[in-house]
């Protein structure tokens, strides 16, 4: 498996669908745009009841093919529920899960990567045994499966520990064996929970490195986290989870966009003429420099006019970081 | 949020245009239970004490065997000193009612010195005849068949005499003296060495049942616990899972019974006392048939007690029943009688230990056995669909832990 920096490889036809290349604010961070073919994992009105309590309630999102969608949430509010629906191992109340736009079997499910939010494998057995097991249960032979996990825990920096009983591994190791796991056969999807928990930075960017090359052959990957920074570095799209609902989904421009815009302002002079601009609110002002919003295009004529005879400086659009999005959602 | 996409492809195996990896995986699962059987018995046959367990064991098995041979081959020589012509032959009557190759020689020697020998330990007893009753002068003890034996000869040797002196034949004088015996049951209790057997075969059933049951438990309770079946889940239907497990672990108990079974044998057949045992050899055949069934019909409790369980703590307490279940039968497999142990080997588990044992003991029919079996196998049937049901749904509910009754009403 290598990794293919522009993403698209021979055969594909990215530039029919636009809304796969990535936004502009990413294009500078990083050089991946996710391929166009793959498979495409959606839910419809999932719901899930315990009792009188609506745990997860209506969520209708799409993992898209090649595309790494963050779910966030915080605890409690119905993200491995979700997911744990979403692969079978609890009963849907309502809705469906659809896998390539038909309701998903258990066929499907058996070719996902899924890592569970409570982790551990066998504690006793070797790592390299128990992978193997996993891979044969997924459907490889036992000799393709020991040498994948082989490559895939040499690629950990485990290679000299295969033989070694998981539970003498440190937290850190183990979550990387548990990784191995969920990617050993080649999934057509992922599910994870909470996968870059207990990691440090540097493990962070090769576990996301490896993702990618899944994500290259056009594997969906979901994963939730509360590490919004994380999710922000990472995922193409997000979806906000409250209390068992869907508060904002989309990319991250997408949940910009549907956000009032904010602005900066800076003149040479003092700015506290801008009160009196009509249609302009004012969040926050000191001396020769103001944060504010605006209602229309006529407010903004209004209040870069007066600006100039000001002596502006400058004028700049506020991206609401995914911290601002995510604490003004779930208020 | 978008509509499928014309290139998405729909069939999962498919390799995808452009897939930078890996060949297309056939991802069919023919026998997933026999994956996880597999695993179950590599675990187990690799776990230090579990070899160690049944090494011990069969040391302890063979070692029995072989002290029993010896004890049943082994010869003793008895010298009997005696004073006159009459205690010589006496001592020559006695020697011909030993077994084996037991020998007894007589030394006639002065009764003081037949005094002395006994008291230099020389002779093993020295025999006369005083005021008519016979004496035996032992030092300070008697060995026990050494006094069988004589007494038998003197009694034979007293007969026959008063018989000459009645000038009938010794025949003509035993007529009718003798028991017949005769049994209601129409068995032959063979008393001590039938209560050994029944003993064994309890004791086997019990300890295998509850390592194996405990094995099993723990086995479903480690990957409840660490989440692994959450995985296994996704991977393989649930239900195959449990199969695997009850069966690997059932494979596990019937080899290592075999291997018991086979150990003894095999031992005593080279101690060449498989003569003594032959009457208990069909019994036997009998109890590893209904080991099979008995061990497979609870097997499946135990995993369940497994799934029910949150920590390995909860396990001491909730195998109780089952274990109490168990020393029930042990104990009706040694010490029940008559109409309870008729009882007894009709109720599925204790029938494991009980029927064998009416075998044993020729209580019971030819057809029994077979009923007995069957009920044993609609028991386990039933164990198995109904512990499919509880496993199902304990084995995903996390925190605490359940009764059959909590696990049956939860929502899956």
């Amino acid at each position: 498996m290598t990794t293919s920096p522009q993403g698209t490889p021979p055969g594909t036809d990215a530039p029919q669908r636009p809304a796969h290349a990535a936004p502009a604010w990413q294009r500078t961070s990083r050089t991946y745009t996710p391929t166009a073919t793959g498979h495409r994992l959606e839910v419809r009105d999932l719901t899930r009841t315990f009792g009188d309590k609506t745990a997860v309630d209506q969520v209708s999102f799409t993992v898209e093919p090649g595309r790494m969608t963050g779910f966030i949430g915080a605890n409690g509010a119905g993200k491995t529920t979700t997911m744990r629906m979403m692969m079978g191992v609890l009963r849907i109340t309502a809705g469906e899960v659809l896998w390539n736009g038909e309701p998903i079997k258990d066929a499907d499910r058996a070719a996902f990567g899924y890592m569970p939010e409570e982790r551990g494998l066998y504690p006793k057995q070797t790592i390299l045994d128990q992978l193997g097991y996993l891979g044969q249960l997924r459907g490889m032979n036992r000799a393709d499966a020991l040498a994948e996990a082989n490559r895939l825990l040499e690629r950990f920096a485990l290679g000299d520990r295969t033989k070694d009983k998981l539970e003498t591994l440190s937290l850190g190791n183990q979550q990387r064996v548990q990784i191995a796991a969920a990617l050993l056969h080649q999934p057509n999807a992922l599910i994870l929970d909470e996968p870059f928990s207990g990691l440090d930075p540097v493990a962070v960017d090769s576990m996301v490195d490896l993702l990618r090359e899944h994500m290259d052959r056009g594997v969906p990957v979901l994963f939730s986290s509360h590490q919004l920074d994380l999710v922000n570095r990472l995922c193409d799209s997000m979806v906000i989870l409250d209390h068992g609902k869907v508060l904002a989904a989309g990319t991250a421009d997408e949940l910009r966009a549907s956000r009032p815009k904010r602005h900066r302002l800076r003149c040479s002079q003092d700015v506290g003429w801008v009160r009196a601009v009509p249609g302009v609110t004012v969040e926050d002002l000191e001396g020769t420099e103001a944060t504010l919003s605006l209602d229309d295009d006529e407010a903004r004529q209004g209040l870069l006019q007066r600006a100039v005879d000001h002596g502006l400086l400058e004028f700049t659009d506020l991206a609401p970081t995914l911290s601002e999005i995510y604490r003004e959602v779930t208020r | 949020m978008s509509t499928l996409s014309p290139e998405t492809r729909q069939d999962a195996g498919d390799p995808r245009p452009g897939a930078t990896s890996a060949p297309p995986i056939d991802r069919h699962v023919s026998h997933p239970w026999l994956i996880v059987l597999t695993r179950e018995i590599l675990v187990k046959v690799r776990d230090k004490a579990f070899i160690f367990s049944t090494l011990f064991t069969l040391v302890v098995i063979v070692g029995m065997v072989l002290f029993n041979a010896f004890m049943a081959n082994r010869t003793q020589d008895f010298s009997i000193a005696t004073d006159s012509d009459a205690g010589t032959q006496l001592v020559q009557t006695a020697g011909a009612m030993l077994s084996g190759d037991d020998e007894m020689t007589a030394e006639q020697v002065t009764r003081d010195e037949a005094r002395q020998l006994v008291a230099d330990e020389e002779a093993d007893a020295a025999i006369y005849q005083e005021d008519g009753r016979w004496v035996i002068l032992a030092d300070s003890q008697l060995d026990g068949a050494l006094d069988n034996t004589l007494t038998a000869a003197v009694n034979e040797y007293t007969m026959a005499a008063n018989a000459q002196a009645a000038g009938i034949t010794p025949e003509q004088l035993r007529e009718g003296a003798q028991f017949e015996i005769e049994y209601l049951s129409g068995g032959n209790d063979r008393g001590f060495a039938t209560y050994i057997m029944r003993f064994v075969f309890a004791m086997l059933f019990y300890m295998s049942a509850v390592i194996f049951g405990m094995a099993i438990a723990n086995s479903v309770l480690e990957e409840k616990q660490n989440r692994v079946v959450e995985i296994l889940a996704t991977a393989i239907p649930i239900r195959q899972l449990l199969y695997g497990k009850i069966l690997g672990n059932c494979i596990l108990a019937f080899a290592q019974i075999a291997l018991y079974a086979g150990a003894g044998l095999l031992t005593a057949n080279i101690a060449g006392v498989t003569g003594e045992f032959g009457w208990a050899l069909e019994a036997a055949g009998w109890f590893i048939v209904f080991f099979v069934f008995g061990f497979a019909a609870q097997a499946t409790i135990w995993a369940v007690l497994g799934s029910l369980a949150s920590r390995s703590e909860d396990l001491q307490s909730n195998t109780t029943a089952i274990t109490m279940i168990l020393v029930a039968g042990m104990f009706a497999g040694i010490l029940a009688q008559g109409p309870w142990l008729a009882v007894a080997s009709y109720v599925p588990i204790i029938s494991s230990i009980a029927m064998p044992v009416r075998m044993l003991e020729g209580q019971a029919q030819m057809w029994e056995p077979f009923v007995a079996l069957a009920v044993c196998l609609a028991f386990g049937w039933f164990m198995v669909r109904l512990g499919e049901k509880v496993y199902q749904r304990a084995v995903f509910q996390g925190g605490r832990s359940l009764s059959w009754r909590q696990a049956l009403k939860l929502e899956q």
